[in-house]
């Protein structure tokens, strides 16, 4: 991985030892739409805004929430068309690894795939980082987990986590809300609320858009009635 | 502490700015609006049009080797806005790709799968150093047998969305917010409302009467999915019910 004219890379350190180029990427970042995930005892629910740029767009042909294998999801905050590249890396490994043990793929080990693609991107060279954070929501053998994933290539597991604009209100939130023994049910309505506090504008299951994974380890995103059901129940 | 602006080459390639921005692609999007040339897209019950302008700036120039509307299979329209070198770039490749779907798959590329080629295709130069983002937006439209009429618009970001009604180009924000006014409650269009609709929104934002011979128009309709550019008299007969009705 290296383009032919720039065998040199465009992310260097500055003189403090930083490197800029990931730090304009999760910059890129914090302008994204707000999204968020919580894990429960039985279950991961992982949510994102949708705001479309004008009512003349069909909402039927954009779905941000991707599912990466059966039981792994992903959302994302921040340049949509990277996501996009990040999604179908992230396929094709798990297909491999089922291809070569004949197993799902863990979700520690398919983070981390990932995140190694992201980290090429900060180092090889003629390529700049990816403007994205993802937020994976997984359930297999060692039950439900959701890892965050940044620009730089590190990730870490958290309890709950928001990206984007409004993630410090969100997280917040989000700490003063959860609790370790919280069903998966309840972690939709505390997603819904999280999502709420920084929403301009009137929500409806059309402008967000919520996935969920229990314990039949299935991920599958809500249909807009499903999501407007949820929150008739939050009202 | 952070060095500033990336050494200057933050504006020359596709590297982030300080605030997160890529500035080539935002300079690709001003390219796209440099041509000066807008062109409109909507989508009805069972058809999809799309209208440009066609501007000859020359009297000497042979006005039907200038054209913005191309056929990538038969079934699969695309109107590609902005810069024509890029344009004539994008339609060879796109041409290719559906050639080979078609041949590796057994079946046509649907508009939706075109449309995220050409995206994935896009981002990938907003990636990588050694290519440029094209100045050009493409809209590719088709009927798909499954969902129906498609009209789907990608830029130089690499985003795409399906629309019900899109616009690119110079005058493109006044006829999104022309066509957001006239699709508001999810009109179920016929084929004539359609084209009348995607000229009446050019005419609209250029402010001026257009003539068949300064536009150029494409449809697919649901009975007959062959992507078709429409004749100048075809166009007159357009231009006419419009005038008449207004």
């Amino acid at each position: 991985m290296g383009d032919s004219q720039y065998s040199f890379s465009l992310t260097t350190f500055s003189p403090s030892g930083k490197l800029v180029q990931i730090e304009h990427a999760l910059t890129a970042v914090g302008s994204g739409q707000t999204s968020l995930g919580i894990k429960a005892a039985n279950g991961v629910v992982i949510a994102t805004e949708k705001k479309l740029p004008s009512i003349l767009v069909d909402e039927t042909s954009v779905q941000k929430i991707q599912i990466l294998t059966p039981n792994i999801g992903v959302v994302y905050s921040g340049m949509g068309p990277d996501s996009r590249v990040l999604v179908r890396k992230s396929r094709k490994q798990a297909e491999q690894y089922n291809r070569l043990y004949k197993e799902a793929i863990p979700v520690t080990q398919l983070v981390r795939e990932t995140a190694a693609v992201m980290q090429e991107f900060t180092q090889s060279g003629g390529v700049r980082p990816f403007g994205v954070s993802l937020l994976v929501a997984g359930y297999d053998d060692k039950g439900p987990q959701l890892y965050q994933v940044d620009p730089s290539g590190s990730y870490f597991s958290w309890k709950a986590s928001a990206m984007g604009k409004n993630v410090s209100n969100a997280k917040t939130f989000l700490e003063k809300r959860y609790t370790d023994d919280m069903e998966l049910d309840d972690a939709v309505h505390t997603a819904i609320l999280t999502l709420k506090e920084g929403f301009e504008g009137q929500i409806s299951g059309k402008n967000i858009e919520i996935g969920i994974i229990g314990a039949d380890k299935q991920f599958r995103v809500l249909t807009p009635a499903e999501i407007e059901d949820y929150l008739q129940e939050v009202e | 502490m952070s060095r500033g602006s990336g050494g200057g080459y933050d504006r020359h390639i596709t590297i982030f700015s300080p605030e997160g921005r890529l500035f080539q692609v935002e300079y690709a999007f001003k390219a796209v609006k440099a041509a000066g040339v807008t062109s409109i897209g909507v989508r009805g019950k069972d058809s999809v049009c799309v209208v440009t302008q066609k501007k000859v700036p020359d009297k000497l120039l042979d006005p039907s080797s200038i054209t913005h509307l191309f056929a990538v299979t038969k079934y699969l329209g695309l109107v590609a806005t902005g810069t024509t070198a890029d344009a004539r770039t994008l339609v060879q490749q796109a041409r290719n790709e559906a050639a080979e779907f078609r041949h590796k798959y057994g079946y046509e590329m649907p508009a939706d799968t075109l449309a995220r080629w050409i995206a994935d295709k896009s981002q990938v130069y907003t990636q990588h150093a050694y290519m440029r983002p094209l100045g050009v937006v493409a809209m590719v439209l088709g009927i798909d047998d499954e969902v129906g009429p498609q009209l789907f618009k990608c830029d130089p970001a690499g985003h795409f969305f399906g629309h019900k009604a899109t616009s690119a180009g110079l005058k493109e924000q006044e006829a999104i917010n022309f066509l957001e006014k006239k699709m508001k409650n999810d009109p179920a269009f016929t084929y004539e409302e359609t084209v009348q609709t995607a000229i009446s929104a050019l005419q609209s934002v250029l402010q001026e009467d257009l003539k068949a011979t300064e536009i150029e128009v494409g449809v697919v309709v649901k009975g007959n999915p062959i992507f078709r550019a429409l004749s100048t008299d075809e166009i007159d007969e357009h231009l006419t019910a419009i005038s008449e009705r207004d």
